[in-house]
């Protein structure tokens, strides 16, 4: 595969059976180039259908009754009056679902609807469907449910005590215990012992939510006679809600369709099955029309799945010249009510945190409780976001000890390429030494830094991530990806896949790809994706995956089809094969770039020679890439995102507030097919951890009855265009063997680092440690009046000669 | 369910009558009676911005306008930008077009609408504060805002700039 | 999506008409429909009507007239922060408008609308069903308890206004018309410290004007807060300071001052005992200094929204200093 090879590092599995001259170098015409995204015009002109803008005759709807308790046994429920009232058509309970599903399989927790008890506040109890949104309401407050309330617990470690009562009805650890893994390389122990400088440190990252825009939304129709049942779904995995709606409702998977319109906004809260889609489908088949059911914000806010809250404890060792020996941690997770990612979440906490810095030895101890509060689940960067902002501040903790530079003592560590981590993950190409030297640069970090006074910092951090997890969720030996391209004689090419465009480009990168390799401008190529009855499977649109996966199968089919293009060129101008090239809508003989022709007179000759035009491609992980020990597979990918996020800020003293001024992100992703659409990833995820690192915390109030804290989007604060620091997007290139043209992720990595590196600006602005999120203006303002009591006390000097309280505010 | 009222709207220069009850909000009756489903709801209760709308070429929350309200406005959506633009497409969509500006575009709908009021009031090319403050109340969750400003600061100096309208679009973008 | 309940609506082009319909119990007015509706989507209200004042034409005027800045109910509050006589006679007026929720809001909201926003609490801007999951709500809700003060009989959720200590500090009227008679009423006495019924309109009264004395002094006046997000969000510390002077200039004798602060409760808390800054000169330090610590003293927020209430009482005291300061300059 001739991309791959510009790599220089040769070994690629041959998933597409190359022959020598598809493997000669030629010149991209589009890798690399910006493009209009295939369907951002229509979305810009409004006329985009997303979920909750279908159109069905006779649609109903459908409105979910939720509980008021945290913790409640359901003792009895009456639907009867509910059903009598006028324009209601039908009335499910958790006694319709009785069959737990989960998108992990292992851990298949949850009902659609609660059946014996309720879990947290909003959790799913019964659901109607009537002719109109104002009946449906007030239907379920007609439904009479009584309850035995139950002791309720909102910390992972009350939860974990052994008198607590259980929370998660299919539970079989007891306890609440949810996931507990604990994994060690080396030895940590002596290794933090024989440091010269240990470093520990307790950090508590509070829960965050994904807000989306668009509220999670489905429709359900069954088609008459077929009963084939159509689900679309504002979904980011169709596949897995697809074999979960087959066993939830036991119907057979070939008699479900799956559809995912297109979708506004999911950062993986819309990554596994929800009540909604089940209850939809259900009360669809029980009346015979469609239903739908769009969630209000505050059902948003009780579905969540986001960011765990974890509380984190490290122990770092460091030699005297800034080397790691030895990191050591404990960290409890508070999963909520539900498994959902959970298990994934518990390793992740650990595994993915080997790389960029290399040390040798490691202990990661990691203990998820089920809580009453919303499930937790993944959220852009899953699972490792939160230690990484603890990992990120040791290490600046160390250089300020160790009286090294930030980025030196990072580089000093940096893993390299080409080499396994201390937990056995393979990590093939690795810009991080590239992406630390932009930011350095980009920011005049060496010159400025050392200028700033006090109030003004700057702060440096890195990070890694997986492109793709190496196996899927379900074991099965079928491909990751498979994508199928079909050439019309007219010049045009359609390309069907299943991965779900969650509004990161996905389609547009799989339209870059076929144009590249077949010569025709986007605008020629119609992608097709997330329908289950058009489209092959793919997984979702998780894991940062579907560039290096699904680009790869689209690869595939691409480059068969140009040989064949290509071939059929060649054999009508009597050339090698090799002489002809496909771009710009032309077929052209490279060494006579006048002979061409219009690719639509060579597609027609090649579907004369072939038949109709139409090829697979498919694409399936390494399996040699992760170390041979139990949960060794969780954390293995086919190749790792580096970034490095350097943040400014000013601190006000006064206040606490911290204003973050500028943000430079630096992110190797390997190559970048689609420059624009890269950028929009890195300043996406800067800002998104801008937020949580500043105002973002999804709270559960503990002390009254666990209620959300504000379950809508003015109390749950996002970042306006106002409060939104400038972001400097650079792209770093490395590319990687395994990926499509060497690229790798870019839609989470640069989430990681952005945390930590404004708690380092912070600390250098005004000298205090960040150890809890978010940076909120009371608990600056509190560790900065810590501080000045001990600089009062002659404890600790001045922070960068801060000359007092009235400076800043004269 | 309450007695509907007879409304009539001008929406995007067009007369319609529409029968809605008199709770229903202009949000409601643009995407579920008139299947102008440009204009989103993301929130419920005007925080978001997804919905806004012009009316009388004032940037609105649709969500919190009742329907009635709007009589005798002249209403425009998004599904109405571009129709003074021969290519059916306003600059600013243009301009967001080769920016990348949208990501999934939900949000996007509604900061075209802020916009487009913005730089029609200053009828000049904007800053990029003024592009902020123009769509400060319009949360994006994908894009961080950036490529949005530079979308908004693009289209107004292609619009009001000196080069004016005259200038072609997308020469730094491939196109196909 | 969050569904408004059912009411009836009636859209008069008059005052006359207006008033005529208000006198339906449970009526409402709607204006630019940004507090009212969100409050209505909660259930926090049932009215049976709406009366839109969309179509009434004679309150969206602004004018000078017998000494007195003179703006209509129905004015938005762009229009407020951009008007060239609220900008010439009202500056820190105009400064708050601008500074209400964000644009959209402003696009919609009315200056009048502003003035009898509904006090707001963490515990009552929520959905029915959270308030239900709450425990049955609270005093100013379907409730008789009170979650901000335990066994507190009163309701103190927060005036979040931000006009509103602006139109203290200026002295301002508020015109109403529709009761036995119509009435001008001090703003400094319109509101009280009952979070169920914080202004003294009664509900078949409607707010036409608001009135602000012009100045017959040098005055230099300002607005100052603080929420987390510089847009949409409702202020969680607000103040508003007002000197006269004998001469516009940093260096000017302060002749009278006025200082009103907002959320803290139902009322706005105009702040006393500032004797000692008369006579002086507002440059001298020792006037910021004075202010903010008679706001500290004085001014104790609640838990009734975000963020610790000693936090936000501290935070009065910087912003006081720094906006007095600011005047200075």
């Amino acid at each position: 595969m001739a991309d791959r090879d510009t790599t220089g590092e040769g070994a690629t599995p041959d998933a597409g059976g190359a022959s020598a001259e598809d493997t000669a170098p030629r010149e991209s015409w589009q890798i690399g180039a910006s493009h209009r995204k295939v369907d951002a015009m229509e979305r810009m002109r409004g006329v985009t259908r997303y979920t909750d803008d279908l159109k069905l005759p006779g649609l109903l709807h459908c409105k979910i009754k939720r509980s008021p308790h945290a913790h409640a046994n359901i003792v009895s429920m009456d639907t009867s009056k509910a059903m009598a009232m006028e324009g209601v058509f039908a009335v499910v309970t958790g006694k319709d679902f009785p069959i737990p599903y989960g998108v992990i399989p292992w851990t298949p927790d949850e009902n659609a609807l609660c059946v014996e008890k309720v879990c947290h506040v909003g959790d799913g109890v019964a659901a109607v469907a009537a002719a109109d949104e104002d009946t449906a309401n007030a239907a379920i407050d007609l439904i009479e449910v009584e309850y035995e309330v139950l002791p309720a617990y909102y910390d992972p470690q009350d939860a974990l005590a052994e008198d607590a009562v259980s929370i998660n009805p299919w539970s079989r650890k007891g306890n609440n215990l949810s996931k507990d893994v604990v994994l060690e390389f080396g030895d940590p122990d002596a290794a933090i012992e024989g440091a010269d400088l240990v470093v520990r440190g307790d950090y508590h990252f509070e829960g965050t939510t994904h807000a989306a825009i668009e509220p999670h939304c489905a429709v359900a129709s069954v088609e008459p006679g077929s009963g084939v049942l159509t689900v679309w779904s504002a979904t980011q995995v169709s596949h897995y809600l697809h074999r979960e709606l087959a066993k939830v409702l036991e119907v057979p998977a070939h008699r479900i369709r799956v559809i995912q319109p297109p979708l506004g906004g999911a950062f993986g809260g819309k990554s596994e099955p929800f009540d909604l889609e089940f209850c939809v489908a259900k009360l669809s088949m029980m009346t015979g029309r469609p239903v739908k059911c769009l969630y209000t914000r505050e059902e948003v806010f009780y579905s969540h799945r986001g960011r765990h809250p974890m509380k984190m404890s490290y122990e770092t060792g460091f030699s005297k010249d800034g080397k790691i020996t030895g990191v050591a941690s404990r960290t409890f997770l508070d999963g909520g009510a539900y498994s959902s990612f959970g298990l994934v979440t518990t390793y992740y906490s650990g595994q993915l945190l080997c790389a960029p810095y290399d040390f040798p030895a490691y202990r990661f101890h990691s203990t998820r409780a089920y809580t009453n509060k919303p499930a937790c689940g993944p959220k852009r960067g899953h699972g490792s976001v939160q230690p990484r902002f603890a990992m990120e501040i040791q290490l600046d903790k160390a250089a300020e000890q160790l009286g090294l530079d930030p980025i030196d003592l990072r580089r000093r560590n940096h893993i390299g390429s080409d080499r396994a981590t201390i937990n056995g993950l393979m990590v093939g190409s690795n810009g991080f030494l590239d992406c630390l030297g932009s930011v350095e640069r980009r920011s005049g970090w060496v010159t400025r830094r050392p200028a700033l006074g006090y109030g003004r910092g700057l702060g440096i951090a890195g990070s890694t991530y997986i492109s793709g997890t190496n196996y899927p969720i379900y074991p099965n030996e079928m491909p990751q990806a498979a994508v199928q391209i079909c050439l019309d004689r007219s010049g045009r090419a359609r390309v069907f896949s299943g991965a779900n465009d969650i509004g990161q480009g996905s389609n547009t990168m799989l339209a870059v790809i076929t144009s590249e390799e077949l010569g025709l401008p986007l605008e020629d190529i119609r992608v097709l994706s997330a329908d289950s009855d058009l489209c092959p499977v793919d997984l979702g649109a998780y894991s940062s995956r579907i560039t290096l996966m699904v680009g790869n199968a689209c690869l595939d089919a691409a480059k068969k089809l140009r040989r064949k293009v290509c071939g059929a060129v060649a054999k009508r101008w009597e050339v090698p094969r090799k002489r002809v090239t496909l771009a710009g809508r032309r077929a052209i003989d490279i060494e006579d770039p006048e002979r061409n022709v219009p690719l639509a007179e060579a597609f027609q000759w090649a579907e004369a020679d072939h038949g109709l035009l139409g090829e697979t491609g498919s694409y399936n992980t390494p399996k040699d890439r992760h170390g041979s020990y139990r949960g060794g597979t969780i954390g293995a990918s086919p190749a790792y995102s580096f970034t490095a996020h350097l943040a400014e800020v000013d601190v006000d003293d006064e206040t606490g507030v911290v204003s973050v001024e500028r943000i430079w992100c630096a992110h190797d992703c390997g190559r970048a097919l689609s420059r624009k659409i890269v950028e929009g990833q890195i300043e996406g995820s800067s800002y998104m951890g801008f937020g949580e690192a500043i105002m973002e915390e999804h709270l559960v109030d503990g002390a009254h009855s666990g209620v959300h804290a504000g379950p809508n989007l003015l109390d749950y604060r996002i970042p306006t265009s106002v409060d939104t620091p400038d972001i400097e997007a650079i792209i770093v290139e490395a590319p990687d063997a395994q990926g499509p043209y060497g690229a790798k992720e870019a839609g989470e990595g640069p989430l990681h680092s952005s945390i930590p590196a404004i708690a380092n600006a912070i600390y250098d602005a005004v000298g205090v440690r960040l150890d809890r999120l978010p940076f909120s203006p009371p608990r600056v303002l509190a560790a900065i009046e810590e501080r000045k009591a001990r600089e009062a006390s002659g404890e600790l000097a001045p922070h960068k000669g801060n000359p007092g309280d009235e400076k800043r505010s004269a | 369910m309450a007695q509907p009222r007879l409304l009539q709207l001008r929406i995007n220069g067009a007369s319609h009558h529409v029968a809605a009850p008199s709770h229903w909000t202009l949000l409601e009756v643009l995407r579920y009676e008139l299947d102008l489903i440009g204009t989103k709801q993301g929130c419920d209760k005007g925080d978001c911005g997804a919905c806004t709308v012009q009316v009388d070429g004032h940037p609105v929350l649709s969500c919190l306008t009742l329907a009635c309200q709007a009589q005798g406005r002249a209403v425009q959506t998004v599904e109405g930008l571009g129709f003074s633009s021969p290519s059916g497409c306003h600059p600013l969509q243009d301009a967001f077009d080769r920016y990348d500006a949208a990501q999934c575009g939900f949000c996007t709908p509604g900061i075209l609408m802020s916009a487009h009021a913005m730089i029609e009031r200053l009828r000049r090319p904007v800053t990029r504060d003024e592009a902020k403050e123009g769509i400060a109340g319009n949360l994006c969750r994908c894009t961080g805002y950036t490529k949005i400003i530079d979308a908004i600061v693009d289209a107004s100096e292609r619009v009001f700039g000196e080069a004016g309208a005259a200038t072609a679009s997308g020469e730094a973008v491939t196109h196909g | 999506m969050l569904r408004l309940p059912q009411f009836g609506i009636e859209t008069p082009s008059t005052v006359e008409d207006a008033v005529r319909l208000l006198k339906t119990p449970g009526a409402r007015v709607v204006a630019g429909g940004t507090d009212i509706l969100p409050n209505l989507k909660h259930l926090l209200d049932t009215p049976p009507v709406l009366v839109s004042l969309a179509a009434v034409s004679a309150l969206r005027e602004v004018k000078v007239e017998e000494g007195a800045l003179v703006i209509g109910a129905a004015v938005t509050l762009t229009e407020v922060s951009e008007h060239p006589l609220v900008r010439e006679h009202a500056p820190s007026l105009a400064e708050a408008a601008g500074l209400v929720a964000g644009p959209l809001h402003r696009n919609m909201g009315t200056l009048g609308g502003n003035v009898n926003l509904d006090v707001r609490c963490r515990y009552v801007n929520q959905t029915k069903f959270w308030r239900d999951a709450l425990g049955g709500g609270c005093l100013k809700s379907e409730g008789n308890v009170c979650f901000v003060v335990p066994k507190g009989r009163n309701c103190v959720a927060a005036l979040s206004a931000d006009t509103v200590p602006v139109l203290v500090s200026l002295d301002a009227t508020f015109d109403l018309v529709g009761g036995e008679a119509p009435r001008s009423t001090a703003a400094q006495d319109y509101y009280r410290a009952d979070g169920i019924h914080h202004i003294v309109k009664e509900p078949e009264e409607l707010m036409i004007a608001i009135r602000i004395p012009v100045a017959t002094t040098p005055r230099r006046a300002t607005y100052t807060k603080w929420s987390v997000r510089r847009s949409i969000d409702f202020p969680l510390v607000s103040a508003a300071i007002r000197f006269d002077l004998d001469e516009d200039s940093s260096h000017g004798v302060i002749t009278a001052a006025k200082v009103v602060v907002g959320v803290l409760n139902p009322r706005p808390r105009v702040v006393g005992r500032l004797d000692d800054v008369i006579g002086k000169k507002l440059s001298d330090p020792a006037v910021a200094r004075i202010v903010s610590e008679a706001v500290h003293k004085q001014c104790k927020p609640l838990e009734n929204v975000p963020y610790e209430a000693p936090y936000r009482r501290s935070m009065l005291r910087v912003l006081t200093r720094r906006a007095v300061r600011g005047l200075a300059r």
